[in-house]
């Protein structure tokens, strides 16, 4: 192993275990904040920081000022052609984005807060969306606009449009430091400091181990817990391939060939110069090795069940070792039929595959449902959370534990519940690919028909790719804790009846149906495999308008105005209208 | 002949046969047991809340938790930062009202901590001075201490007031402290409360001897 690989692999492990990690925090923050959100109550935002207003003016003010100079100072040297043009898009479409968003975000303060000026009092009356959908409107008139700029004038206009941006990010920063309110800024992110102090806790608190416990098991459980949740990560694939070129001509990959990105590549993905995977490592076992990992997981919940020497503990590392005992069987079938497609086990193979075709979940719709059950119930959350259910067994196989190993405990199930998320996108959402996304650029295409084309390099193809994998799996992460809050819990019995009297038939006649459908489709001949192709990017378009779509709604929700009746009905309230309301601030947060 | 259990008459009548309502069977259809419809109507149902009060709480447009307390949206409150004002008649700390000329209207009669079931009121009447118009005819709290830890809050002394000398308007509730002495308020602490209307006379005026609205007997018609 060359110096540049153990470098490489170093980096990977680093990228991910710190985003496993944050990640596991922020879960924990996110279950916390979902619970309250759906039980209408306000939650944990108690944990505040109290920043000087000079920090607070400097820290909002760095990120514009560092976009604005780094805007300004990209734009001062000469571009020429196909970087020209799209540096000239790019910031027109960032110039308008930053313009719209910051009227908008100014035009909510001046709604809630007043106005301090005579500019900002015409925003009094502004309806916020108006201002979002005039904004989507210079979105599409300035890449029509675009067009219109002769090409001879493109260099010229990249230019003079990164000083505008520049100027706009400048402009928008020092405005909105000069609306930082005076005094002490107190900082609560929205409770995330909690996360924070929970963890600074966990460590100092006292370290317990019950008197007649094994001394050394007790210890080695929650490391085996949290050994299994990091280690399965290592096969999970996080970007397009990377592409370097042999800068120095020596025929093998070394550390200054690093800076030698290749600028483009073609849309087969083909490499003629060093293949990097955005993998830890690709094995040819790939799922198999997460299947097996995962199960040294029922180790450290026996073995801390075990070593605890309480009841409670001890049945609930039962309850999870024969949980997960039982629900690996119907998680590895339901996967077959995926396989069977893929035609690999490989993780990177089948994010290939997923980006050339249709993603997972549409190829297997059952086999999706019956793995996410199965992940749900291997995870230990809600609605399968007997070995922990606190109604029946306390706290079940952690019971005894305290302090860090407590710690470790909770942030292994939290990175489980993360790695799931990973896991679920890799295999069923596409991995690191998005709709009509190819290595060398856009491509929207319906089978033969070309809509839309747009080249992009292979850097942006690559970066996209990854920040698409991490935000994917956020998502699914953020999905799946609301099952915690929507869902109750299984009886015991209805769990087992559940994981081998249904989910392992259906596993094994899905796993069948596929066979002979892929079987019969192979054999089908050119004409089948044109409409094959067909469906699949019918679906990535639905994949990409639901997701507009959603981003859409969102954003609408968002800007929608409330109104609501008010209550003049009790001596309290007559005291709280002459205050002007309980709140008199807006909840920082 | 079956043995006929005795008529008892905290039970049902003895051989009658039990009536019971007929309730169907939940169905089992192929949508409940496949559990995937309610589970996305749940997750719908959560996810409504979510969105909605992640936003009301983001752009600070919370329900206000008394005035529009009927609505739907985030119910509870940051205490510190947010309080929901007592009712009116909310009996909180004790305060002395006072006279026009700042003194307080408490005549030191004792009536309130000889009314007070929890003994915590203790008064110490002192003279007016030799000349005083008031000499005679009333006397003033030398001392007034209040131990707000064993009082009760039951009001009783602000009904046995004569004079409407202490009120309990203050709205502002037992404030907590790190020692059994701090809870111990005396006269001039207790003078410096006002009311929920900010004043610290009470509503009622007072009628001082020699005013021409005083009711009753005045120091000329002593000689009688």
């Amino acid at each position: 192993m060359s110096l540049v690989e153990i470098v490489l692999a170093v980096v990977k492990i680093l990228i991910l275990a710190l985003f496993f990690l944050n990640m596991a925090a922020l879960s924990t923050w996110a279950d916390r904040r979902q619970g309250a959100m759906v039980q209408d109550r306000v939650g944990p935002n108690r944990a505040v920081v109290y920043l000087p207003n000079m920090v607070a003016r400097v820290i909002v003010l760095l990120p514009p000022a560092l976009f604005g100079v780094l805007a300004i100072f990209s734009s001062l040297g000469q571009l020429a052609g196909r970087a020209a043009a799209e540096r000239f898009t790019m910031n027109v479409q960032l110039t308008i984005l930053v313009a719209w968003f910051s009227l908008l975000v100014l035009c909510a303060k001046v709604r809630s807060g007043g106005a301090i000026n005579r500019a900002e009092q015409m925003f009094e009356d502004t309806d916020p969306r108006s201002i979002f959908f005039a904004g989507l409107g210079v979105h599409a008139i300035g890449l029509v606009a675009g067009r219109l700029v002769p090409p001879a004038a493109i260099p010229l206009a990249a230019q003079v449009s990164g000083f505008v941006l520049g100027g706009v990010f400048l402009l928008v920063g020092l405005y909105a430091t000069s609306r930082v309110p005076d005094g002490k800024i107190p900082l609560r992110l929205a409770g995330t400091l909690h996360a924070l102090a929970d963890s600074v806790k966990m460590i100092w608190k006292e370290d317990f181990i019950p008197k007649n416990a094994d001394r050394l098991l007790h210890g080695l459980a929650p490391v085996l817990a949290v050994f299994s949740a990091l280690a399965v990560m290592a096969v999970i694939p996080f970007g397009n391939d990377l592409c370097f070129a042999d800068g120095n001509k020596n025929g093998t990959l070394d550390l200054s060939d690093l800076g030698h990105l290749l600028a483009t590549v073609p849309a087969s993905g083909a490499c003629n110069g060093f293949r990097v995977k955005l993998q830890i490592i690709d094995l040819n076992v790939g799922i198999l090795y997460v299947f097996g990992i995962a199960g040294t997981g029922i180790i450290g919940a026996a073995i801390a069940g075990w070593a605890s020497d309480n009841k409670f503990a001890l049945l609930g590392g039962l309850r999870a070792s024969s949980q997960m005992v039982s629900y690996e069987v119907a998680m590895g079938l339901s996967l077959v039929g995926l396989f069977l497609i893929y035609g690999s086990v490989r993780m990177s193979d089948m994010a290939v595959w997923q980006g050339q075709n249709a993603w997972g979940v549409f190829v297997q719709p059952l086999g999706f449902v019956l793995f996410l059950t199965a992940l749900c119930a291997e995870t230990k959350r809600v609605p399968f959370d007997q070995p922990e259910g606190e109604s029946e067994i306390v706290a079940g196989y952690f019971l005894e534990y305290s302090g860090f190993k407590w710690g470790m405990f909770m942030t292994g199930e939290y990175i489980e519940l993360v790695f799931s998320s990973a896991l679920l996108v890799a295999l069923f959402f596409g991995g690191y690919s998005l709709p009509f996304l190819h290595p060398d650029g856009l491509n929207i295409a319906f089978g033969d028909t070309v809509l839309f084309q747009y080249k992009m390099t292979h850097l942006a193809v690559s970066l996209i790719s990854a920040i698409a994998f991490f935000g994917k799996t956020v998502f699914v992460t953020w999905v799946q804790i609301f099952f915690r809050w929507t869902l109750p819990r299984f009886r015991y019995d209805q769990l087992m009846k559940l994981g081998w009297t249904k989910l392992l038939p259906l596993a094994i006649a899905n796993m069948m149906v596929t066979g002979v459908v892929v079987l019969a489709l192979r054999n089908a001949g050119p004409a089948a495999d044109s409409w094959l192709k067909l469906l699949a990017d019918i679906t990535q378009g639905v994949v990409a308008v639901a997701t507009l779509a959603g981003f859409v709604a969102v954003v609408v929700g968002l800007l929608e105005p409330v109104e609501r009746k008010k209550f003049l009905a009790s001596s309290a309230a007559r005291f709280a209208a002459a205050m002007g309301g309980v709140k008199p601030e807006p909840q920082q947060a | 002949m079956a043995k006929r259990t005795p008529s008892n008459p905290w039970t049902k009548p003895a051989g009658a046969p039990v009536q019971g309502k007929a309730i169907p069977r939940p169905r089992r259809t192929a949508e409940v047991q496949s559990y995937l419809p309610e589970l996305f109507r749940g997750m719908a149902i959560t996810m409504r809340h979510f969105f909605k009060n992640t936003k009301e709480m983001m752009l600070g447009q919370k329900p206000d938790p008394v005035l529009e307390a009927l609505n739907e949206g985030v119910t509870t409150i940051c205490y510190p930062e947010e309080k929901r004002p007592y009712p009116e008649r909310f009996r909180g700390l004790h305060r002395l009202t006072l006279r026009d000329d700042g003194s307080p209207r408490c005549v030191a009669c004792l009536c309130c901590s000889t009314a007070c079931p929890a003994q915590c009121i203790h008064i110490e009447a002192g003279e007016y001075g030799e000349g005083d118009k008031r000499r005679g005819y009333e006397r003033f709290p030398k001392t007034f201490v209040i131990d707000e830890l064993r009082c009760i809050f039951c009001g009783f002394c602000v009904e046995a007031c004569p004079c409407d000398a202490i009120r309990m308007d203050t709205g502002i509730h037992a404030t907590p402290y790190d020692s059994r002495e701090q809870f111990i308020y005396r006269k001039d602490l207790l003078m410096e409360f006002t009311g929920r209307d900010g004043s610290r006379k009470s509503a009622n005026p007072r009628h001082e001897p020699g005013d021409p609205t005083h009711p009753g007997l005045s120091r000329e018609q002593m000689d009688h």
